[in-house]
């Protein structure tokens, strides 16, 4: 496997975060969309906990607290690296990709990292600043709760950038992925815990789920957040967590080596 | 004798693809079955170029020429066949075989769309480890050939086409490849940004010995840039050979051109097997092969024949080679 040189593979970062600079009106549309989801999610909730006073274990602070985390950190780790390599496959610019002596997932993971850093600043901070006025969200269960879930949210990049990588391969071999994408994310916002907790689904289905990657996108850092988990316990997720990240990054250099000799470049 | 610093052997690419046959009752069995046709983009060519050449790789749109590009470039991997560029075989090393190469498609540009160029650049210095005094030098050569500085603070999007290829040039140059691949490098450009890439070219052949191998439409690129050009028609190699003797061996062919007092009768136009043809009012040309008749002859016979008033011996030009070659190929 090929080393990742730091000094490159930042600079792509540098790129992705310039990149975000670019464009202005997508950055306030991006803010209000994530208003309006914690928004309606604060409502349902309400409505919800009207007739119990707990669901799964939480309280409905908890819960409201539970959303505006998710939805705040999908902000930072939300990458569109499928959508950029279906794009590149496209168009032809993936040869633009090949011609550079750099592994093309560090290129795709590093710049979309640049644009998670720009996001974390300017994006993702203050919408946690407005959601944590607006609702009535709790603060981090502890100073450790805070770090854990800090780091965890980090990992969540690096495990949803993986899993687009893949995702986005499957372009090479089809051309167009616009189907795959639609579904992927209604299916990862469900799965990953960003709209109901994967605590709260019925067993068997949530012992698979929690052998599966996608609670660990948005259920693990959240709960981390919130001292559902802690101790040993919050140290198996976040193992689990970084794991397959791992694990699925290098299979993302496996599937691209083999999908090298698949490439067609179209047009030119 | 040096190694040559590309090997090109038996090389073949083919493309398959699943035939869309039209109407409902074909859509749907192709659910079950598809058609599979297999085109032949590139077959069986072979070639060696040595360090130091700028060779041009020339035939008609979708002769082969890009996929032959892509194929020495590590992006696509061939069918069967070899490569061998600066002691790599492009699809299999392909990380460490480009950061011995320039690359440059004129369609594309290989810099970063919405910020500014020296961004770009800054990136592509880090990539390939170009230290800063490199870095310097290179750039201060890159403008003063170029002219660069002027945008380099711009994003490409807002650059014109000849601006955006002096950029993509330059990118392509900054690691100091001893080998430069150019895909059509002057598609779209005006007279003088053209003349400006190819000087450019033939500076840094001259001075950095950078080998060339560039695809293009444009004959007076290959006119003034190459002395050796590569002809492919329909996937395979038709010619190889200096320019001069492709002139001869396909249009062995000289004009005649003469002006009349007096307009000959259609019978006279036919002599001792010459043909003359009207090309305008009261001027006449006659092709002839020099393999039969040379030049002197047919004017003497033509001088005997006509009352002429002037007269004049057209050499063929490049564009009428290639022309006729993608017309009829070669004999």
């Amino acid at each position: 496997m090929n080393a990742i040189a730091v000094r490159p593979a930042m600079s792509f970062a540098r790129i992705g975060f310039l990149n975000m600079l670019a464009y202005r009106a997508r950055y306030y549309v991006g803010v209000l969309t994530y208003l309006f989801n914690v928004a309606v999610y604060y409502f349902i909730w309400r409505a919800v906990f009207r007739h119990s006073p707990t669901v799964v274990g939480m309280t409905l602070p908890q819960m409201i607290t539970y959303v505006a985390v998710g939805w705040t950190i999908r902000s930072f780790y939300f990458n569109e690296i499928d959508r950029d390599i279906a794009g590149q496959v496209q168009e032809g610019r993936l040869a633009m990709n090949l011609i550079r002596p750099v592994n093309f997932q560090t290129v795709m993971v590093f710049d979309a990292a640049g644009q998670s850093a720009f996001r974390a600043a300017l994006f993702t901070l203050p919408i946690g600043i407005v959601i944590a006025l607006l609702f009535p969200v709790q603060p981090p269960a502890s100073i450790a709760a805070l770090l854990m879930f800090l780091v965890s949210a980090v990992v969540s990049f690096f495990l949803v950038a993986a899993l687009n990588f893949l995702v986005g391969l499957i372009a090479i071999r089809t051309k167009s992925i616009l189907g795959i994408l639609r579904a992927k994310y209604l299916v990862l916002e469900v799965l990953s815990g960003l709209i109901i907790p994967t605590t709260l689904f019925p067993q068997p289905f949530r012992s698979i789920l929690f052998a599966s990657p996608f609670p660990h996108i948005n259920y693990t850092p959240a709960a981390l957040y919130l001292g559902k988990v802690t101790g040993a316990e919050a140290g198996r997720l976040l193992f689990l967590q970084a794991a397959w990240t791992v694990l699925l990054l290098g299979l993302g250099q496996i599937v691209w080596r083999r999908s090298q000799h698949r490439i067609t470049i179209q047009g030119g | 004798m040096t190694e040559p610093i590309v090997r090109v052997s038996g090389l073949t690419k083919v493309f398959r693809s699943y035939r869309r046959e039209e109407g409902l009752a074909a859509a749907l069995k192709s659910l079950v079955r598809r058609v599979q046709t297999e085109i032949a983009a590139v077959s069986d060519v072979t070639f060696v170029i040595e360090p130091g050449e700028m060779v041009g790789y020339i035939g008609a749109n979708g002769a082969g020429k890009s996929t032959t590009i892509k194929m020495l470039t590590g992006i696509l991997t061939p069918t069967s066949g070899e490569i061998v560029c600066n002691g790599f075989v492009p699809d299999r090393d392909r990380t460490r075989y480009v950061a011995t190469i320039g690359v440059v498609f004129g369609q594309r540009t290989q810099l970063w769309w919405d910020i500014a160029v020296v961004e770009s650049f800054k990136l592509l210095k880090e990539i390939y480890g170009v230290s800063d005094e490199d870095y310097r030098r290179r750039m201060a050569l890159f403008d003063t050939v170029l002219g660069i500085n002027a945008y380099l603070h711009q994003p490409v999007r807002k650059l014109s086409l000849g601006e955006r290829m002096r950029c993509d040039l330059a990118a392509s140059l900054i690691h100091r490849p001893p080998l430069l691949f150019l895909d059509e490098p002057t598609i779209g450009l005006d007279i003088v940004a053209k003349a400006n890439v190819r000087e450019f070219l033939q500076e840094i052949n001259r001075k950095e010995g950078t080998t060339v191998l560039l695809t293009t439409h444009d004959l007076s690129d290959i006119e003034t840039l190459c002395r050796r050009v590569i002809v492919i028609d329909h996937g395979r190699l038709l010619f190889d050979g200096p320019l001069a003797s492709l002139r001869d061996r396909i249009l062995p062919v000289t004009s005649v051109v003469f002006d009349v007092k007096r307009a000959p009768e259609a019978v006279e136009l036919r002599f001792n097997g010459l043909q003359a043809r009207e090309i305008a009012s009261h001027r006449y040309a006659v092709d002839i092969d020099r393999r039969a008749i040379s030049a002197a002859s047919a004017v003497k016979e033509i001088v005997n024949r006509f009352e002429v008033t002037d007269l004049m011996i057209e050499e063929p030009q490049i564009e009428e080679v290639v022309k006729r070659i993608y017309r009829e190929g070669i004999a």
